[in-house]
């Protein structure tokens, strides 16, 4: 199997690299995104076989005719076909508490899922929460890395509170199929409720969290007062389809995939890094308001914030959000001035204006179409509303957020 | 120069330095401490023993104040202490081989305090020396004066240091040195950074990123023996990388120095003429949102991870990026340039920018 370089050149050996993953997720497609990385800061050339499609076919792979391979190990079918390849792989895959389950021949990438979990927890204690759960997955071969979060818990809450019921406070649910989707929603919801409130929620994956966000929003959680989400993957597809943005842990995929990129580079030049385990930390969270959690004493207050976050830019009046509460307007208003010195009216505006904000921000967007996806009446009220919060015109707004982001 | 009106209404807090009396020399003489505050709430303490950067207070991604430097409770155990903790080094920041070098034609032997080699200043340097300190217009400003013969280096020099913090969370350190001789001079800040503001923890999950194409290799002394592209290495962090990933990259040059102990040559800038300032390296903590930012005009930036710390600081508990010359410069091809003669002035200026970074 092992073959001489197909085309020596003068300047550099080529060499052939397979990479076996499924990358139709951000975490798998970001890893091999510093594969490139790696590939781009160097003078190797590395010729990369990869399927048309992203996804990774193992028939045949033991024919593969190249000089190395890195493969996602998380995925047991990959580690077994590898299984006495000849060539130099490097795996990539979740982090294991106890080192017996890392492969002994082949070095091995790991995202750290101690250092992941943590991040998540530490950020919902210093949001000041008391309560805590963790929203895992049904057990199965192919997502080890869950039940690997779910022992990062498990030790970081021991270790606060010995006399932690752990069992309460971890809960995997259904896995998504769409026959059983209306029970999984059901099912969690009534876990929801047995939990003590306010609590924070660590979901093991985005994916996880956006099904969370939807079981508050039907069971009428306020979201983050009442129970504060942070998922993990800081997946943009997910961000968009939730009403309220929801706050990730950031995975170090593009570093994992240039420390594969390296060791693969050192074994082709003749290096031996069999059993090196190379863990990655996490590399920053997106604060977003699922996990902005402000203790507030009125429960009014909550399910009217909760209201707003996701109806601001429908155009919602406060009658609607008192409607929504169950209380008279002025009793809403009263209970407003107290804990939040302002007015419904106000924080209404507030998260248009934000909203506003941060779509001129984002994108070459015409001013006056950011006034109707945000709820303003008409394009000259938002326009005043800048002129007297911003000092500034919506369009200059998005000129300067634009030139800097550019610089 | 004059001042604007609007700072005469300003509150006197702001912007105000207050000082205390820190603690005593072994001979007596008051050791102060002083504090300079931003709008903010910022707040970094710099002693006049050493010119040290003691203590820097800064919030977090929930505007909690957290201690980001690692320090000594006291004078007495600065002068007890081998780590440089947040010191002024000079007359030489970083190695000088051998401990020799020559100018125009004549041989210099100094101090040598680590091996054979001359070591930030020698025994003596400028970090355990006690500088005249004052406020001016919202400024520290820090003056020493080292005679000829100091640690074996030529030439009476006069040296002004200026501190200022403003509201961005920019300290700014503003470096002067004028010398009645020839001598090498290279002047640097020594503060060993922990953003988390949780004293003790390390620093492996700290994201670095350095505009450096290059750095210096080192031989089993730390000195510089030749330059080499960071590109395919350990030590390419022209994207920002975990510091901890990095250590465990294989690497010789790792091995040999215990972990990071060399200078990232920077990327020069090509506008106008003479030295000027640009952001350089960037550091960052996720767990608390902390962001360093480094500005310098110099053309190297030490890159030191602290695996020698010991007694209260576990090792990796704090890191450095020490703008300055190169290490040894003084004996390799651009000694000249890192020359201060009489009627020059040696200038550096070298600012650590302290924000919460931005969140999308």
């Amino acid at each position: 199997m092992h073959r001489q370089p197909s085309e020596p050149s003068q300047h550099a050996q080529i060499y052939r690299i397979a990479l076996l993953f499924n990358a139709n997720k951000v975490y798998d497609r970001e890893i091999i995104a510093g594969i490139g990385d790696y590939m781009r800061s160097t003078r190797v050339t590395w010729d990369l076989f990869l399927e048309e499609d992203f996804r990774c076919r193992l028939p045949g792979i033991e024919r593969f005719d190249g000089d190395g391979i890195i493969a996602d190990f998380d995925d047991p079918a990959v580690a077994e076909a590898l299984r006495g390849c000849p060539l130099p792989v490097v795996a990539v895959g979740s982090s294991y508490e106890d080192a017996a389950h890392y492969p002994a021949k082949e070095p091995y990438v790991a995202t750290d899922n101690g250092k992941l979990v943590a991040l998540a927890y530490r950020h919902l204690i210093e949001a000041g929460l008391q309560h805590f759960a963790l929203y895992s997955l049904p057990q199965a071969p192919e997502n080890r890395w869950a039940q690997q979060r779910e022992l990062a818990f498990t030790r970081l809450r021991r270790q606060d509170n010995p006399a932690v019921e752990i069992e309460r406070e971890i809960y995997r649910g259904l896995s998504t199929s769409a026959p059983t989707w209306h029970q999984a929603i059901s099912q969690l919801i009534e876990w929801l409720r047995g939990l003590p409130k306010p609590i924070g929620i660590i979901a093991v994956t985005d994916a996880r969290a956006r099904h969370l966000l939807q079981a508050c929003v039907s069971a009428g959680f306020a979201v983050p007062e009442e129970i504060a989400i942070i998922g993990i993957d800081n997946d943009p597809l997910t961000r968009t389809l939730s009403r309220i943005p929801l706050s990730s842990v950031i995975q170090g995929t593009t570093e994992m995939g240039r420390t594969a990129a390296h060791l693969l580079h050192q074994m082709l030049g003749g290096a031996r890094l069999a059993g090196r385990q190379i863990l990655v930390p996490p590399v920053g969270i997106n604060v977003l308001a699922s996990s902005r959690h402000q203790p507030l004493a009125s429960p009014y207050v909550m399910r009217a914030r909760h209201f707003i976050r996701q109806y601001a830019c429908q155009g919602i009046k406060t009658e609607q959000v008192a409607d929504y509460v169950g209380i008279s307007r002025s009793s809403l208003e009263d209970h407003f001035r107290r804990e939040l010195h302002c007015t419904v009216h106000q924080e209404i505006l507030r998260h248009k204006l934000d909203a506003a904000r941060h779509m001129l921000a984002s994108r070459d967007v015409a001013t006056a179409e950011v006034a109707v996806r945000c709820g303003f009446t008409s394009p000259q009220y938002m326009h005043a509303v800048f002129r007297r919060e911003l000092d500034c015109t919506p369009r200059e707004y998005q000129e300067r957020a634009i030139a800097e982001s550019q610089s | 120069m004059s001042i604007a009106p609007a700072l005469s209404i300003q509150a006197p807090l702001d912007g105000a330095i207050s000082s205390t009396t820190w603690g005593h020399l072994p001979g007596g003489e008051p050791v102060r401490l002083f504090t300079l505050r931003n709008g903010p709430g910022m707040r970094v303490s710099i002693s006049d023993l050493g010119a040290t950067l003691v203590s820097w207070q800064a919030p977090d991604r929930g505007g909690r104040l957290g201690e980001i430097l690692l320090n000594h409770a006291s004078p007495a155990a600065y002068l007890e202490s081998a780590g440089y903790l947040g010191g002024l080094i000079g007359r030489w920041a970083n190695r000088i081989a051998g401990a020799r070098f020559t100018l125009e034609g004549i041989d210099y032997t100094l101090d040598r305090n680590e091996g054979g080699n001359l070591l930030h200043g020698g025994a003596s340097g400028f970090h355990r020396a006690l500088w005249d300190a004052d406020d001016q217009d919202g400024a520290l400003v820090m003056r020493l004066t080292s005679p000829e013969g100091d640690a074996g280096f030529p030439g009476n020099i006069a040296v002004q240091v200026r501190y200022a913090l403003d509201d961005d969370g920019t300290l700014s350190i503003d470096y002067e040195a004028r010398s009645d001789a020839p001598t090498p001079i290279n002047l640097t800040s020594h503060g060993y950074f922990n953003l988390s503001g949780k004293p003790g923890t390390d620093i492996k999950g700290h994201i670095l990123s350095i505009d450096a194409d290059a750095y210096l290799e080192v031989d089993a002394k730390l000195i510089p023996t030749r330059a080499s592209s960071v590109a395919g290495t350990a030590f390419d962090f022209r994207q920002g990388a975990p510091i901890g990933v990095r250590l465990d990259w294989p690497h010789a040059q790792l091995a040999q120095a215990g972990g990071f102990d060399h200078c990232f040559m920077l990327r020069e800038t090509a506008l106008g003429d003479g030295p000027h300032v640009r952001a350089v390296a960037r550091l960052y903590d996720p767990g608390s949102g902390r962001e360093l930012t480094v500005l310098t005009d110099q053309r190297g930036l030490q890159f030191y991870s602290g695996q020698k710390l010991s007694g209260a600081h576990a090792p990796r508990s704090g890191l450095c990026l020490e703008a300055s010359a190169y290490p040894n410069q003084v004996n390799m091809a651009d000694a000249e340039m890192v020359m201060l003669r009489p009627g020059a002035v040696y200038r550096q200026r070298t600012q650590y920018r302290v924000s919460v970074a931005g969140e999308t």
